[in-house]
């Protein structure tokens, strides 16, 4: 059993007689440590896709089994819980709460589950130490240049240990330069720490560096130049 | 709940103009409802005390201002023979204003074995010694004492009258700090014209057993056809009626603490929507990583409870310090209503502020909590 299994996706957005399909019927398994870049024409549906498989996001039909549970059945409160243990978000825009330092910042998933304060801070320092951000622990967002806001970002992506990471162009907002720093350290994500990734991606160069890559066209997924498509019998029995 | 409380603090800080105008807007009110409800509930002790319901004023018959009440001295004798009663004390009231006013001073004359009979007075300064041995002598309550900037050792003049002030009391009951107690004789000889032989009213005192109705109505029966008719009442319902347009004003008043509470309400609920519509994003960021819609709202909430309370708590102590440093009274017809500051009032003051602090966080937290992630991460 794969660590994301996606069955029969759909999402439809209607508006008046308008029927918009960005997500039809898509299929897809996720191993643990998978590092699957995903790319697409805008409006292609990548974001819908993405935040279907965060839990922020449900689409209109399918499942999305991750870790064996089916998080299009969950109550917005436990999907809540259930973001909390499993999610790991990465945004174009840092979207750092600017009220709160860095440490704060990275501390803020922590405090959901159940941990000591001592373990707490044990973690916030490795994500911080992982981001190469130990000394900024007291810096306010706005007192972070661009990169280094990613940078906390990552980090508080990565901190409570999440089953998938998952980011919609988290390197969109940034320069040449500082793109470069952030895939070095997405990458190290995978390679060092065996992290499971999903990064939707406009630039090819970005997406070149995961080892698998996925396009959206047409509502449908494509890898390796055809549709995904998965061994029947799996889906079948799910389905019945 | 608490690991939240610096990022609700930062929040409210962040915004720190805003959060401090909120905060002293809530203040203000809660001073002014402090105010109002001091006055209220010194009116209320008045009318509703019950000593003052088992004791009986003798007044003359259809007169109002002390002034123009004048009964023979020896109506204490004839009312001291009436079965269940126990005691009467003759007092001569002179007030230096008989309308309604901020600023009255009420002279009670008594004779002064029983001023301290029938009244619980402790001497903040001065000694009972002194009061006994001079004519001239006064015990001036705290409230006045305050007010009128008075101490012992000086003389005091009002009208005709001058007494020497030889103690400052404190009364178990709150409104006759507003007095200035003299000897009985001493006030009947020093008003200009000579009142020797008459007094203002008689005080009733009444055993345990007997009803205060029936004692009263004997009384009245008993010097229907003397030389001056009399109009017995509690002491309770006496001051009611003395007090009756003041009570209808202070009621009205009463109307403005409510539009006081509304007020922080309205202005605790426009400054949280204004933080919440500024944070869409904010807390659908908080939401994707994890934060129930429950935990968004009791944040929200927790916020405009800050708010208001931190307010309330400093209007209230604000109000409580002016009430119990000022001595303020309003008084007419030599009765007063002195406004206390008392724990009830904090207490009460205090729970209205943080349930309008809750009052005021339900929209804007349930607006906050229902924020759709995608939708607000996209916009923003
Ligand atoms: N709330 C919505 N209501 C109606 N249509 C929507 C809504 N959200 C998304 N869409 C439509 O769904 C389609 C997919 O949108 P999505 O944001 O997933 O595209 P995308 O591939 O992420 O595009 P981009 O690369 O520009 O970010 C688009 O055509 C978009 O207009
Ligand atoms: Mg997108």
């Amino acid at each position: 059993m794969a660590l994301v299994e996606i069955r029969r996706l759909t999402k439809q957005f209607r508006k008046g007689d308008e029927v918009i399909t960005p997500l039809q019927e898509v299929n897809l398994d996720i191993e643990a440590g998978d590092f699957v870049s995903l790319m697409g024409a805008s409006g292609s549906g990548k974001s819908t896709l993405l935040n279907a498989v965060a839990g922020i996001d449900r689409p209109t039909s399918g499942e999305i089994v991750i870790n064996g549970s089916d998080i299009t059945k969950l109550s917005r409160g436990s999907l809540a819980d259930w973001r909390a243990a499993n999610i790991g978000y990465i945004f174009q825009m840092h979207n750092l709460i600017p009220v709160l330092t860095a440490y704060e910042n990275v501390e803020l998933p922590l405090l959901l589950l159940p941990m000591s304060a001592m373990e707490r801070q044990k973690r916030v320092e490795i994500a911080l130490d992982a981001v190469n951000l130990r000394d900024r622990a007291n810096h306010y967002p706005r007192q972070l240049s661009g990169g280094q806001e990613q940078r906390v970002g990552i980090a508080r992506a990565i901190v409570a240990n999440p089953t998938i990471i998952v980011g919609d162009e988290p390197t969109g907002d940034l320069d040449a330069d500082t793109t470069e720093q952030i895939l070095e350290l997405v990458q190290r994500l995978n390679s060092e720490l065996g992290m499971t990734l999903l990064l939707v991606t406009h630039d090819p160069k970005v997406a070149a560096l995961a080892p698998r890559q996925l396009r959206l066209e047409k509502g449908k997924l494509i890898e390796k130049g055809r549709e995904v498509a998965l061994v029947g019998g799996d889906f079948q029995e799910r389905s019945d | 709940m608490f690991k939240f409380a610096p990022y609700v603090l930062k929040s409210l800080w962040r915004h720190r103009s805003r959060t401090m105008l909120t905060v002293s807007g809530s203040a203000v009110a809660l001073f002014v409802f402090c105010f109002v409800g001091s006055v209220q509930r010194g009116l209320s002790r008045l009318t509703e005390d019950q000593e003052a319901l088992r004791t009986l004023i003798v007044f003359q018959e259809n007169r109002f201002c002390p002034t123009s009440s004048k009964l023979p001295e020896d109506y204490v004798r004839t009312a001291a023979k009436l079965p269940g009663v126990k005691d009467v004390v003759p007092i001569k009231v002179f007030t230096n204003n008989c309308r309604a006013s901020l600023d009255v001073v009420v002279f009670n004359g008594m004779p002064p074995e029983q001023l301290r009979s029938s009244r619980n007075l402790k001497l903040l300064s001065g000694s009972w010694g002194e009061f006994d041995s001079r004519t001239d002598a006064a015990v001036v309550g705290a409230a006045v004492a305050q007010r009128r900037q008075l101490k012992v050792g000086q003389r005091f003049t009002i009208g005709e009258v001058t007494v020497s002030i030889v103690g400052i009391f404190r009364s178990s009951v709150p409104a006759e700090d507003n007095y200035i107690y003299t000897h009985l004789d001493f006030l009947q000889r020093a008003r200009g014209q000579s009142s020797v032989g008459t007094v203002t009213q008689l005080e009733v005192h009444l055993h345990d057993s007997a009803d205060p109705d029936q004692v009263a109505a004997a009384i009245d029966a008993q010097f229907r056809n003397g030389p001056i008719a009399t109009s017995t009442r509690s002491k309770g319902v006496f001051q009611r009626d003395t007090l009756s347009d003041l009570a209808e004003l202070i009621g009205f008043a009463h109307w403005l603490g409510y539009a006081c509470v509304g007020l922080v309400l309205a202005l605790v609920a426009t400054t949280t929507v204004m933080a919440v519509q500024d944070r869409i994003k904010e807390h659908a960021v908080l939401q994707t990583l994890g934060l129930r819609p429950g935990r968004i709202f009791r944040l929200v909430l927790a916020e405009s409870v800050l708010q208001s309370t931190a307010g309330g708590l400093l209007g209230i102590g604000a109000g409580l310090g002016l009430l119990a440093w000022g001595g303020f009274a309003v008084g007419a017809e030599g009765v007063t209503i002195s406004f206390n500051p008392s724990l009830d009032l904090a207490v009460s003051g205090a729970l209205v502020s943080a349930i309008v602090g809750v009052l005021a966080g339900i929209l804007p937290g349930w607006q906050a909590a229902r924020t759709e992630i995608v939708t607000a991460l996209r916009y923003g």
